[in-house]
């Protein structure tokens, strides 16, 4: 060990402090020309935040028994139109399970295929569509989540809204309720609340 | 700290004789240097998405979706050398004391005096008895160093670890915006709120060197929107080995209490009030060092919108140690501080912010003691003004932060401590940023009313006209995250330092000796660091420090110990960690580093490792077996002889959640 540790020092002595910052800086420079082109395909903080909050819907939401084919068949997290989370969503569910489920991640054009989903997040490119949308899922064991505005006031289930540079939840019950959804008070008492229980 | 070390072996040389006066002065003067080397909030980083998975509901709602700059700003593009440590790592390391969770900052230098003094630095300036004063360190925006020698009295502070959210460590100035002190660095401990600790938590270890150590939290709801907790613990530490591997009479006990209150009346405001008790004894000839304390903090920021904050904090601290034979301390710190964040236009980000402080510091000189401080009641106060402006220069592309701090300190002054910094981010990943500061090291008690003998006629006659010490640093860095598990960052720099202490004739005639700033200094170096997530349940994190000093004496200037008694630090040094979440529930961590010589007084490289193995059950209970320095036992600081070692060792560790 200290063989090696004092050819390492000698080595580097020769080379002098100098020569070893500007090692470090050349070796540092051609790293970040070689990677400037590919890093680009980061999704931001916001996405990955909100990524983690749908695994936490998975976590604290319960869904009808009704809703899943078997006791074994996972819990899908599904996204609808252009997808803002590039990989997140399968980054943040890699290895995660709930009740023993396993967690799939589905990304869905269109809304032939939104039946398989327990979670779904409606992306902004669905915009013009929120009334069929909320129709067409209304009165099913699908958590409907956005980031569209006035989505949880209009009969959707959960908004994420930003206030103060947080995310924040605004939640309907009523129509989780109708869709058979309970929603643990863990993520309903930092959550504001529209829609009535009755 | 190691203070009465050092003057003890004073005492020693000025019993031996006096052998013509300026041999003695010599050797009492190359005591008092070993003496003198002796005696933000920032929003939550970037974290990985794995770490925000972790995060309990409560911090994923307060994570921060753009962190927009206060203090400081998002790790990944700050420009600056910003390390965190989360408690999550503190914890996965097997630490049992604050100074041992430090180690895991490669841009650290941290250093084990004996059993429970610490000698802590960065970027160098390490002081060979064991004191540092170029940095700044904060617990929960509470400044902890002490005037009297503008260091930190490690062994009185005691935290909680299980409660500390993260330790963010930034090597280099910090100056512009927190002032003196943060020359070389800052270390900001900060703690969870009391909505992110709920519920309870025992511990219990026992062990080889950590005797035995138990600890408890408790935390609930007292209402809407208000939660508490209530923690205390206690330490009991062995004493390190002496040179012929014996236990050496400094073992250790502290006893620690406290409390945090954090209320959220709505959603603009956050109310915290927080504080702490804490007593301890450490064993020493011919009788014992005794200490104690108590703080209280309050703060309130107040968010009037996405554009504008505030923020308003006062604290009380008092703390008390007693070193019989030598002296006794009782500092009085009063600290009220305000900041306002404000957006201005579409491009700036303003803030600004001002606070005052009085230091009541009464040392207690014993009669015919070695030293004296004198006048030995002091009044300091400390006013301080800064202002940082933040100016997207092009949007998410090149940022540019110009700030400046004034402060007027009762020894030297108003003082000026501007900073330049530019960040460029050609990617969402990658920031490479430079900077220019300036700052300063006001003086100190130990600078201006230190004395020997503790009565006239006197060999050291204070020093009447010591000024603060000065550094000019430039800096540059590049933080890059080629993939999401890998994040790396470079720093490198050269700081040039005038006014550094010295012990300088004042006086031919009369040999007498007064504490001027006849130094001049350079350091330069770089420092490496990665964090990788080799697999979902492997984590690897790596450091290497580069440092190179020189310090030399200005002309006229002679230094009676030509400079040597500035700084002893490691010019390499390598620290990693690895954490493993193995089947079963099974964690198996490893925390290894390499810390080369240290010139003089020299001590020998070193290795060694801790490792953890644990076990949890259901997430309440778990077992651990931790082993600390398993390499075996080596000294880290002081001379040959006199130094101490930490024992190779191993505790048990039970711990239950509820």
């Amino acid at each position: 060990m200290e063989i090696l540790r004092s050819l390492f020092l000698k080595s580097m002595r020769r080379r002098g402090a100098v020569r070893l910052m500007l090692g470090a800086w050349v070796a540092g420079g051609l790293a970040f020309w070689g990677t400037k082109s590919h890093a680009q395909n980061g999704v931001s903080r916001e996405y990955q935040l909100k990524a983690v909050f749908l695994l936490n819907f998975a976590r604290f939401t319960e869904w009808p028994s009704s809703a899943f084919e078997n006791p074994h068949a996972p819990l899908v997290i599904a996204t609808l139109g252009k997808n803002p989370f590039n990989d997140a969503l399968e980054d943040v569910v890699r290895g995660e399970t709930v009740n023993g489920r396993p967690i799939a991640v589905a990304h869905y054009s269109s809304l032939e295929s939104i039946e398989k989903a327990h979670i779904l997040f409606i992306c902004e490119s669905e915009s013009g569509q929120i009334e069929k949308l909320i129709n067409a899922f209304s009165g099913k064991p699908i958590l409907a989540v956005s980031d569209l505005e006035n989505f949880a006031v209009r009969g959707g289930m959960v908004r994420f809204i930003t206030k103060n540079n947080k995310i924040g939840l605004r939640v309907n019950l009523g129509t989780l309720k109708a869709s058979q959804l309970t929603m643990s008070s863990k993520l309903l008492r930092s959550a504001e609340l529209v829609g009535t229980l009755d | 700290m190691d203070l009465k070390i050092r003057v003890t072996l004073t005492c020693n040389n000025m019993l031996r004789g006096w052998r013509g006066i300026m041999g003695k002065c010599t050797s009492i003067c190359t005591g008092l240097l070993f003496a003198f080397t002796c005696a933000a909030q920032e929003p939550a980083g970037e974290r990985g998405i794995q770490d925000l998975k972790k995060l309990s509901l409560d911090e994923l709602f307060n994570q921060e979706v753009t962190v927009v700059s206060r203090r400081a700003e998002n790790l990944s593009r700050s420009p600056s050398a910003v390390q965190v440590i989360t408690g999550e790592e503190i914890k996965r390391s097997g630490a049992t004391t604050l100074p041992e969770a430090l180690r895991l900052a490669s841009n650290l230098q941290v250093a084990q005096v004996n059993s429970h003094d610490f000698a802590i630095s960065a970027r160098g300036f390490n002081q060979p008895g064991g004191l540092s004063d170029k940095l700044l360190v904060m617990i929960d925006g509470r400044t902890i160093y002490t005037p009297l020698f503008a260091g930190v009295f490690w062994d009185a502070q005691n935290v909680l670890l299980e409660d500390i959210d993260r330790v963010e460590v930034i090597s280099g100035p910090g100056a512009s915006l927190w002032g003196a002190n943060a020359v070389n660095g800052v270390i900001n401990i900060i703690s969870k709120s009391a909505a992110d600790t709920q519920g309870g938590y025992v511990s219990v270890e026992a062990g080889s060197f950590v005797q035995d150590t138990a600890a408890f939290r408790f935390g609930g709801k007292l209402g809407t929107n208000l939660y508490f907790r209530i923690y205390g613990q206690r330490l009991d530490q062995n004493g390190a080995l002496d040179s012929n591997g014996r236990e050496a009479t400094n073992a250790w006990d502290m006893t620690q209490g406290g409390f945090r209150l954090d209320w959220l009346p709505q959603q603009a405001d956050t109310i915290t009030f927080q504080g702490d008790v804490y007593s301890g004894t450490e064993q020493a000839l011919p009788s014992n060092t005794t200490l104690n304390g108590e703080n209280l903090v309050s703060r309130w920021t107040h968010t009037f919108s996405n554009e504008s904050e505030f923020t308003v904090q006062g604290y009380i601290d008092r703390t008390w140690r007693r070193l019989p034979g030598i002296f006794a301390e009782d500092l009085k710190t009063y600290d009220l501080d305000f900041q306002y964040r404000l957006s201005v236009g579409e491009r700036q980000t303003w803030l600004f912010g001002g606070g005052y402080r009085l230091m009541d510091d009464e040392v207690s000189n014993f009669p015919s003691g070695a030293l004296a401080f004198l006048p030995a009641t002091y009044d300091m106060q400390l006013a301080s003004g800064f202002f940082q402006d933040e100016i997207s220069l092009v949007p998410d592309l090149l940022k540019l932060t110009l700030g400046t701090k004034l402060e007027h300190n009762d020894f030297s002054g108003i003082e000026i401590q501007p900073s330049i910094r530019l960040a460029y981010m050609p990617t969402k990943r990658q920031t490479v940023w430079l900077a220019v500061s300036r700052s300063v090291r006001s003086p100190s008690r130990i600078d201006r009313d230190y004395h020997i003998p503790g009565t006239a006629p006197y060999i050291i006659d204070g020093g009447p006209n010591f000024r603060a010490e000065k550094a000019i640093a430039y800096e540059l860095g590049y933080r890059f995250e080629p993939v999401h598990r890998l994040s790396t960052s470079i720093s490198t720099f050269f700081n040039h330092y005038n006014d550094i202490r010295s012990v300088e004739l004042s006086d031919p005639a009369t040999g007498i000796f007064q504490i001027e700033n006849g130094l001049r200094g350079q350091s330069w170096g770089v420092e490496l660091s990665g964090r990788y997530q080799a697999t979902d349940w492997w984590r690897l994190n790596a450091g290497y420090t580069f440092l190179k000093e020189r310090i030399w004496q200005k002309p006229g200037h002679v230094d009676l110990s030509s400079g040597k008694g500035e700084a002893n630090d490691p010019p390499h040094q390598f620290t990693i960690q690895s954490i493993m979440n193995l089947p079963s529930d099974f964690q198996l961590d490893l925390t290894g580093r390499y810390v080369d010589r240290l010139p003089s007084p020299n001590v020998p490289s070193y290795i060694t490792f801790d490792a953890r193995l644990a076990w949890e059950f259901r997430k309440h209970l778990e077992l651990s077996v931790v082993g600390q320095n398993l390499w075996g036992s080596h000294p880290e600081f002081g001379p040959a002889g006199t130094r101490y070692e930490v024992p190779r060792s191993v505790f048990g560790k039970v711990t239950w959640r509820f």
